[in-house]
């Protein structure tokens, strides 16, 4: 069969639910070789995870590099359609013939938007920021970060009807404010799905005897990221929470809730490449930092990974220690941070105090949390188990297994081919 | 500098370990958590961690040797807090086990002590020789008649020269047994420690060692190690009844014993005839209820009941992927709850004048005492002596544990 017979019988739509880097590729590969695609993204922005980086691998660029190149196709391709604070609510039919119910929450801010930041100067009402996991705040109408795409405004529904709302409105000079704005229903029909619905990071707090959220100078790797990031609440300066002190020693937590049979039990992929990360960000910062890195074995696949890892293996000022931190003190007077571990190779219990700790979470799939509203099969650990054989709905990216952008971007390449074979065989 | 080491793995040792509870071994990928939440691991070469990777390569010298097998008190915090399931308590639990039947002897009593398909074998001993012996000497009597008439005792049905005769040489042997396997225990912990780093003492000074005991039976008898465990600090209670009941039983015991054979020496001094005259006119048991020797007995008798009771509750209810019980485990908290309901059943039926039962269930009771202490040195009981040398060995060497 010649390729123009395959295209000419493809009838029908793409969804791809989810906006992060998988679902953004997975939308993208579809579109350009002409396809409806329709873009359902929970959050009101889009970039998911990866525009929470600082920096990302394979070439440690900031997440702009990356991202505004995606933004900047889906804006020109007239088959992307995106919707963002919206969530697939009902899933019906069959591969090829499904029917969607999508909810769009309201944003209270129109297309006029440009971005201005009236909004925001007049507002008085302070949330926490999410985007940089409440180590911050931000007023009540905000811009998501920077770089958000699309980029508008968002009013947090906890003012609605309030003083602070009023303001708001008042404030925007191109009537973009619509505060009666309501929630919305409608129903697409699309041949197939493609589920990018991404990760969160494991909520360290269940990891009682790693003592986040008991400790303040106990952070996460993602936290991490954000002090580390210019558009984060440190302005790029990775200091510790308690104090905003300059760290002189850090150490890094493996395996965090990962590989672990009472939190997730495998592993997460990520998290040592992100933490030899973060010692590449601190050498920038501090070159004589301390950092001390527990593991239980170091994962660094890849020829590229490996030789980043060699990079900070012969640092003296970077000790890696076989043994997995198991307990956490908190010196009350100086907020510095004891991690006590076995180092396996000599045998000899370490209790090292440092001035801040990072844990390495692991990546939890969404689904493990909220439930998808599709016949999808699942994993135990709530990754999504593509089958093949009945085609139709596949997962991309972290949706499916814990990956890296590099992976999970040839990944959702590949189910972006998957969907376009349903639409052909249809 | 490349050190060669040439580990030559026991692959029957690691089935061992897996038979008598340790059948997660495997799953261990050495994270070392376990040695960091442990509550009672030393500082310098903490456990488990070191012992689970021992075990998985088969190093069975390394482990019967290991001091630390005994310093842990199964309080099961590595288990719980194991990120892989592999149950650390469980397997030092079946390490223990294998080392009391590495140091026991007669092996072949070992084997059958620690295999469920010899139990019947193991019951069958005692019944037999009992008998035999009884109708040997004819100190064993079917149609009992009583020595004090109108009052039902046991000894009129199983003589107490039968008992001892039996129980005497029966206690010897364990004792016997005992100290042939602590010899060797305590120079090959010695040995070990040394070869380990663990202590700095090079040769065994005995008196500065038996100075150390003291501090560590009060420790025993306070029950500490067990409270500083997280998990499973409840079974301190459980654990502490059953001992003080088996150490109010051996109090009762020698009482009896003491008296027994004091009042008949001392009718034989006044009136000769010692097998006559001294015999009957000695001071038999039973004991009157009011007798405070009595009150311990049975005070005794219902702490051994209730701990037994309430452990065998415990580890039924306890969750699978955090504690297993093994056979071994099953067969001491089995006799001991029949140890209690026999003995504790004797006295009720003899009470209640049921002549005939009550002289069956004495006869069960015997059997039970019996395997107590014949198989004592080769069961789980054995931790009574082992961990008790080794924690006396500990405390003299150095090998401190964490501090609080």
């Amino acid at each position: 069969m010649t390729q123009e017979q395959g295209a000419a019988r493809a009838s029908g739509s793409i969804m791809v639910v989810g906006g992060g880097i998988s679902g953004l590729t997975a939308a993208l590969e579809a579109a350009e070789v002409g396809h409806e695609v329709f873009i359902v993204e929970k959050l009101p922005y889009l970039g998911g995870r990866v525009s929470q980086l600082n920096n990302y691998f394979p070439k440690l660029c900031p997440p702009t590099c990356g991202l505004e190149i995606n933004f900047r196709r889906i804006k020109d391709n007239p088959n992307i359609k995106v919707f963002t604070m919206a969530e697939v609510t009902k899933v019906t039919g069959t591969p090829g013939n499904y029917e969607t119910t999508v909810k769009i929450s309201p944003r209270y801010v129109n297309d006029n938007c440009t971005a201005c930041g009236d909004c925001a100067k007049a507002s008085q009402t302070e949330i926490p920021n999410e985007f940089n996991f409440g180590m911050d705040k931000t007023k009540a109408a905000y811009l998501p970060y920077p770089m958000a795409f699309p980029l508008r405004y968002v009013i947090s529904p906890q003012v609605i009807g309030t003083e602070d709302a009023k303001r708001i409105k008042e404030a925007c000079k191109y009537n973009a404010v619509e505060l009666d704005m309501e929630p919305k229903t409608i129903k697409l029909p699309v041949a197939s799905i493609i589920w990018a619905t991404g990760w969160q990071p494991y909520d360290a707090t269940k990891i009682d005897n790693l003592g986040f959220g008991r400790h303040k100078n106990i952070i996460t790797n993602m936290m991490m990221e954000r002090l580390a990031s210019p558009s984060g609440p440190t302005k790029g300066n990775i200091v510790r929470p308690s104090d905003q002190k300059a760290p002189e020693s850090i150490a890094f937590v493996q395996c965090a809730g990962s590989r672990d049979e009472n939190h997730l039990p495998y592993c997460s992929y990520i998290c040592c490449m992100a933490s030899l990360k973060h010692v590449a960000y601190i050498r920038e910062l501090y070159p004589k930092a301390k950092c001390h890195i527990f593991y239980i074995d170091l994962r660094a696949p890849g020829n590229r990974y490996e030789k980043f890892y060699k990079k900070f293996k012969d640092d003296p000022n970077t000790v890696f220690i076989k043994g997995k931190v198991a307990e956490v003190l908190e010196d009350t007077a100086t907020g510095d941070i004891t991690v006590v571990a076995e180092n396996a190779v000599t045998g000899e219990k370490i209790s090292q105090k440092v001035n801040m700790v990072v844990l390495a979470t692991g990546m939890e799939p969404s689904a493990a949390e909220t439930k998808l509203p599709a016949d999808l099969k699942f994993t135990d650990d709530g990754f999504i188990l593509n089958d093949y054989a009945k085609g139709g709905m596949f997962a991309a990216g972290c949706a499916a297994k814990p990956a890296d952008v590099v992976s999970s971007n040839q990944h959702a390449t590949g189910m972006a081919l998957h969907a376009i074979q349903t639409l052909v065989n249809r | 500098m490349a050190q060669k080491v040439v580990l030559e793995p026991d692959v029957q040792f690691i089935r061992e370990v897996n038979k008598r509870g340790g059948d997660t071994l495997k799953k261990c990928f050495q994270c070392a958590t376990c040695s960091v939440v442990c509550p009672i691991s030393p500082e310098n070469k903490p456990f488990p961690r070191k012992e689970m990777i021992d075990a998985s390569w088969g190093l069975s010298g390394k482990l019967v040797s290991d001091v630390d097998v005994w310093l842990c008190h199964q309080c099961g915090d590595c288990s719980v807090k194991c990120p892989r399931g592999a149950r650390p308590g469980d397997v030092l639990g079946a390490i223990r086990n294998y080392a009391i039947e590495y140091y026991a002897k007669p092996k072949v009593l070992a084997k059958w002590v620690n295999d469920p398909k010899m139990l019947p074998a193991l019951v069958a001993i005692p019944v037999v020789l009992f008998l035999v012996v009884g109708l040997i000497t004819g100190l064993l009597h079917f149609k009992p008649v009583p020595l004090h008439e109108g009052v039902i005792s046991h000894g009129d049905f199983f003589s107490s020269w039968l008992v001892d005769i039996i129980f005497i040489p029966t206690f010897t042997f364990a004792a016997v047994v005992f100290l042939l396997g602590l010899k060797n225990f305590v120079t090959d912990l010695h040995s070990s420690a040394v070869r380990e780093g663990k202590v700095t003492v090079q040769t065994i000074n005995w008196k500065e060692f038996l100075l150390a005991a003291p501090k560590v039976l009060l420790t025993i008898v306070k029950h500490e190690k067990f409270t500083e465990c997280g998990e499973n600090s409840d079974r301190a209670t459980t654990h502490m009844m059953v001992l003080y009941g088996f150490i109010g039983l051996f109090i009762v015991t020698g009482f009896f014993f003491l008296v027994l054979y004091g009042s008949m020496f001392a009718q034989y001094l006044a009136h000769g005839d010692f097998f006559g005259y001294a015999y009957k006119h000695a001071w038999h048991s039973p004991y009157s209820q009011w007798n405070p020797v009595k009150w311990l007995a049975n005070i005794s008798g219902i702490a051994l009941l209730v701990g037994s009771l309430v452990m065998m509750k415990n580890r039924l209810t306890k969750d699978p992927r955090h504690a297993k019980t093994s056979y071994q485990d099953w067969y001491l908290v089995g006799l001991v709850f029949l140890l209690a309901v026999t003995g504790l059943g004797a006295e009720m039926t003899r009470l209640a004048g049921a002549a005939g039962l009550t002289y069956f269930v004495y006869f069960l009771h015997l059997v039970c005492v019996f395997c107590l202490f014949a198989y004592t040195p080769f069961s789980k009981l054995a931790h009574l002596v082992y961990r008790t040398v080794a924690m006396i060995y500990a405390e003299y060497a150095g090998r401190e544990a964490k501090k609080a």
